[in-house]
């Protein structure tokens, strides 16, 4: 059962395609200097960084946690409060941050992993919320609803050399595709260690994995840590990329859905599913934002621009992400329950196995 | 050799109720080490109940258990597993989207930290229950004849000193059936200590070395299996169901 020396090349190309793809992204700058596509590429590290975090305790544990806004809002307004009010650089920040956000996850996760199925769900919404209106009324604190505008970040300086001063979207770029790439490095970790395995066998069924010696809650809470900790610190690079938060952008229900959706649409349980899903995601809202689809309805004749429906369809698609999301994610899990990425890895391994059935009667 | 020795399980007047409805009432025994103890009674008698209780699924409302002379009550399944008691599932409960040798390493998981080293140990226990070339296969394709066998594999991986099995063979075919028994007494050989749940009569002779009958949550009787089977009240519970 030794690989033989083509498989273990074969082993080697995930490898290789990944380290390719990360100095592709990494040189990337230097050839786009579109602020455009760049902005386009920061969202998608900050969707991929939310995504993979979800994946940890949502994909391979099966605690479908719509609340994760909630670590999210904590990154974001922990190191933007600390910056605007009391002067402390945000890698400073992060430190606080991050650790509160662990903090409330093991609180979180110790209340709420005694629920399960839809009874965990619904306790993983009323936590965020509770979160989105302490920022809404805790105005001393956020300034309520009308956000907190930054008004700069400090330049880093590291040994008196200027590192950055954050004037472009270069910094954030390359924070992004850092933190992008940890979080997947840390989900191939995962899966293949303990905490791995005992998520998943915690995922496929909570009795079978307590009477195999898993402590069920002991668990769940050491992966909504680490997903807290990285949701928290795309949290953060959000509030300090934008400059602005408020309870809505920071803290609200849409935030948690989307989180959900793109490690549902890529497939939960995979390590690159929330790329996909994030690539998909980030794609489709900007066309969504920029009235691509409605073009293309328009232009395939398939919608008269004149008519009342094209003009509907103009002035309402843009905003219709959410109700379009529902849509897919409704067809993802009627047609493709384990995601795009799950779909094909389950090809693969139903035609592995009708090869080895074969290979076994022969 | 010369003092008695303890009983790995002794079991001290453990009832437990539903509502109104006594599943186990005030049910005594003990098991020594290295002994396969057969538990058999009608359907509905209190067998699972009884799995249930002793393994920390439900805290028994009554009664307490030791375990190699430790008290059990209040011990959740993980903990119990840990000191060294591990239980099948009589409905089995395969982890469905992990492979047949992943969910063995799950088993193996309790005993290391090390991934490579459960793997290891799963594989052996895949060989001794004859299913080394489905290692790669998805747990929830299996048929059930398999599935029993992983549930068997995967409880032997967490390294147990007493196995508790809930009807390993039912739904099996009679080759099925004889592999299984086959399996229990290689695993006796072991030194392992079993409590066996099973409908077919003469597969629980063959491998009990003592038999404990329930009858609507209360222990019926207790022996040696010649002497279980001629004891006139077993025989009148089991002639209500039509043949066992
Ligand atoms: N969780 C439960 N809630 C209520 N009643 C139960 C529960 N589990 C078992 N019972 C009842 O307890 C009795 C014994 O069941 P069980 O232990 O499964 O019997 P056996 O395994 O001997 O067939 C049955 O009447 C069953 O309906
Ligand atoms: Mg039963």
């Amino acid at each position: 059962m030794r690989p033989s020396p083509q498989s273990r090349g074969l082993a080697l190309l995930p490898v290789v395609l990944g380290v390719a793809a990360v100095v592709a992204l990494a040189i990337l700058p230097k050839y786009v200097e579109s602020p455009y596509a760049l902005q386009l590429m920061v969202l998608f590290f900050l969707a991929v960084i939310q995504g993979e975090a979800w994946n940890l305790i949502g994909g391979y544990g099966g605690q479908y946690s719509v609340g994760h806004a909630a670590y999210f809002g904590i990154g974001a307004y922990t190191v933007i409060v600390l910056l605007q009010s009391k002067g402390l650089a945000p890698w400073w920040g992060l430190f606080p941050a991050l650790l509160l956000a662990v903090v409330v996850a093991a609180i979180v996760g110790s209340i709420t992993f005694r629920l399960r199925g839809p009874y965990f769900v619904l306790a993983s919404i009323a936590v965020a919320e509770i979160f989105r209106l302490a920022a809404l009324n805790w105005k001393q604190l956020t300034n309520g609803a009308e956000g907190i505008l930054l008004s700069g970040i400090p330049p880093l300086v590291i040994g008196g050399a200027q590192i950055t001063d954050f004037s472009s979207k270069v910094p954030f770029y390359y924070m992004g595709l850092a933190l992008a790439v940890v979080t997947v490095l840390v989900t191939i970790w995962f899966q293949g260690s303990k905490l791995g395995y005992y998520l998943q066998a915690i995922r496929e069924d909570q009795d079978a994995a307590n009477s195999l010696g898993i402590p069920l809650t002991f668990y769940k809470n050491v992966a909504l840590m680490i997903s807290a900790f990285f949701t928290a610190f795309a949290g953060a690079l959000y509030g300090l990329y934008v400059g602005f938060i408020d309870p809505q952008t920071a803290v609200g229900l849409d935030i948690s859905v989307q989180i959900v959706l793109t490690a549902i649409i890529g497939g939960i349980g995979t390590v690159l599913g929330p790329v996909v899903g994030a690539a998909l995601l980030v794609a489709l809202s900007e066309a969504l934002r920029s009235n691509v689809l409605t073009d293309l309805l328009i232009g395939s004749g398939l919608v008269d621009a004149g008519s009342g429906i094209g003009q509907f369809l103009r002035d309402n698609l843009s905003h219709a992400h959410m109700l379009i999301y529902g849509v897919l994610v409704a067809l993802t899990i009627l047609y493709m329950p384990d995601g795009v990425l799950g779909g094909i890895k389950n090809q693969l391994r139903k035609r592995r196995s009708r090869a080895a059935a074969a290979g076994g009667a022969a | 050799m010369s003092a008695v020795p303890e009983p790995i399980l002794e079991i001290k007047s453990v009832s437990k109720f539903f509502g109104g409805l006594a599943a186990n009432s005030d049910v005594s025994f003990t098991m020594d080490e290295g002994m396969i103890l057969g538990l058999i009674g009608p359907n509905g008698a209190g067998k699972t109940t009884l799995f249930n209780c002793i393994t920390g699924y439900y805290p028994p409302t009554k009664g307490e258990i030791l375990f190699k002379g430790q008290r059990l009550n209040g011990m959740t399944p993980d903990q119990v597993c840990k000191l060294g008691m591990v239980r099948t599932w009589q409905k089995v409960r395969p982890l469905a989207k992990l492979s047949v040798l992943d969910n063995v390493v799950v088993g193996a998981l309790v005993r290391t930290g090390s991934v490579p080293e459960a793997r290891e140990i799963a594989r052996e226990q895949l060989h001794v229950v004859k299913m080394a070339h489905k290692a790669d296969f998805l747990a929830g394709g299996l048929p059930i004849g398999e599935r029993k066998k992983l549930e068997v594999a995967r409880v032997l991986a967490t390294k147990p000193d007493l196995l508790l099995l809930d009807e390993v063979m039912g739904g099996l075919n009679p080759a099925e059936s004889e592999d299984i028994i086959q399996l229990i007494l290689d695993i006796k050989k072991r030194g392992l200590t079993q409590m066996v749940i099973e409908h077919d009569m003469k597969a629980i002779m063959r491998i009990s070395d003592r038999i404990v009958v329930l009858n609507s949550g209360e222990k019926l009787a207790e022996g040696a299996p010649q002497e279980v089977v001629s004891n006139p009240e077993v025989v009148t519970a089991y002639l209500g169901e039509a043949h066992v």
